[in-house]
């Protein structure tokens, strides 16, 4: 219960953990932590995310500012990537690549997912690759956290990166597989993808923080992560028109998910959801950095 | 022992009349709150709390015992406390009055 009350803790906005952090974490330690204690951990955090200037004094520096907005940016590709592979699976299928090629709305749409995809995704890669560089090249006492938070990352791609390919291996003999544990193994796969990227970013986080990051490599960063950001939405546009080019198909309605609980317009209107909520996030977090960098810009 | 949040009560209260007594860390908050007022103040809801009334001026925070950190009431927040509680009273006398005067048995 110990642990989950910290993890409710490191959900808290950094301005807020900063000035208070400590002081709760002691608390937590020295009493007795219920389910109570956890669940209002988590509202608290939720409520200072909602409200943090007016009651959290100490306002975030401006580095600082684009420094959670670099990870920020990150994090929401992470989900939007999430709920862009749940579109992929849920259109992959010959009936698919059929109505795609007799219905051009479909198919240039598609078009037009994949190619904003990989720009995001250049985009989000080329964007950390100065401050990859700059947290390796810390030489201060900081070194030792860095490559703390490095060696997470890494592990969590490699765990990851095994279990695909572990996946890959099985999926030979899925044919004999029940439908149940077929579900049962890529939910869990997706789970497992999930929890890799949020290692990630949280260790994105604590690196941008403990490292000496120039202003230029985050000023870099962030300007592809707004470039991310456009992208996302581009990509959420591309997928309404796909969505709605679909509806009057004999597709869209067929069952999708497990025992084909639900059909497979409302799985990628759901995934649209995601992407939507994804991209708010991440223009929420640009816009902020826009905002950091024009202080810095007065200053 | 009931479990309160900001939702279902005035942990700001609380914590001020705690306060009332002289400067306390959050643990003795959360310990005193339990014994003056019969309920247990969540770390989220106790920190919420204390930042706002912090951001207000009515409690200042005092410099840190290692990880804990006592705060005091300040005078603002003294008066503040003391109107509040005041018009408490009224609530709490009206009330009873009239259930005294109802034949309902306080």
């Amino acid at each position: 219960m110990r642990r989950l009350a910290r993890l409710a803790l490191a959900a808290y906005p950094h301005a807020h953990r900063e000035r208070y952090g400590e002081e709760m974490a002691g608390l937590v330690e020295d009493r007795p932590v219920s389910a109570g204690d956890v669940l209002d951990l988590a509202r608290g955090a939720a409520v200072a995310h909602l409200r943090p200037s007016s009651e959290c004094p100490g306002p975030v520096s401006a580095a600082d500012r684009l420094r959670l907005s670099a990870a920020g940016i990150l994090g929401c590709w992470v989900a939007f990537a999430a709920a862009g592979f749940t579109f992929y699976k849920t259109t992959d299928g010959a009936a698919f690549t059929a109505a795609a090629d007799a219905h051009s709305a479909l198919s240039g749409a598609y078009l037009a997912i994949q190619i904003f995809a990989v720009l995001a995704s250049a985009a989000v890669v080329i964007g950390a690759v100065p401050l990859i560089l700059a947290a390796l090249g810390e030489r201060g006492s900081a070194r030792a956290a860095i490559r703390r938070s490095l060696a997470r990352a890494a592990g969590a791609i490699l765990a990851f990166a095994g279990a695909t390919a572990a996946l890959v291996a099985l999926a030979h003999d899925a044919g004999s597989w029940s439908e149940g544990a077929a579900v049962l193994v890529l939910t869990v796969w997706g789970l497992g993808g999930l929890a890799c990227g949020a290692v990630c970013v949280a260790a994105a986080r604590r690196g941008l923080f403990a490292a000496n990051v120039p202003l230029g490599a985050l000023r870099f960063a962030l300007a592809l992560g707004i470039f991310a950001t456009a992208a996302m939405w581009a990509i959420a546009l591309a997928t309404a028109v796909y969505v709605v080019a679909l509806s009057g198909l004999g597709i869209s309605a067929s069952g999708n998910g497990p025992a084909g609980l639900i059909s497979v317009e409302l799985s990628i209107v759901l995934a649209l959801a995601a992407m939507v909520g994804a991209g708010a996030l991440a223009t929420v977090s640009s816009l902020r950095s826009l905002k950091a960098l024009r202080g810095f810009a007065a200053a | 022992m009931r479990y309160i949040s900001e939702r279902s009560n005035d942990p700001g209260l609380l914590v001020l009349s705690s306060l009332a007594e002289g400067p306390k860390h959050g643990y003795a908050i959360t310990q005193d709150v339990e014994e003056m007022a019969g309920v247990r103040l969540g770390p989220g809801t106790l920190y919420g709390a204390l930042s706002r009334l912090e951001a207000k001026k009515l409690v200042e925070a005092l410099s840190a015992e290692g990880r804990r950190r006592p705060y005091k009431i300040t005078a603002e927040g003294a008066r503040a406390l003391e109107e509040e509680l005041r018009s408490l009273e009224r609530v709490v006398d009206a009330g009873l009055g009239r259930l005294q005067a109802a034949g309902v048995p306080a």
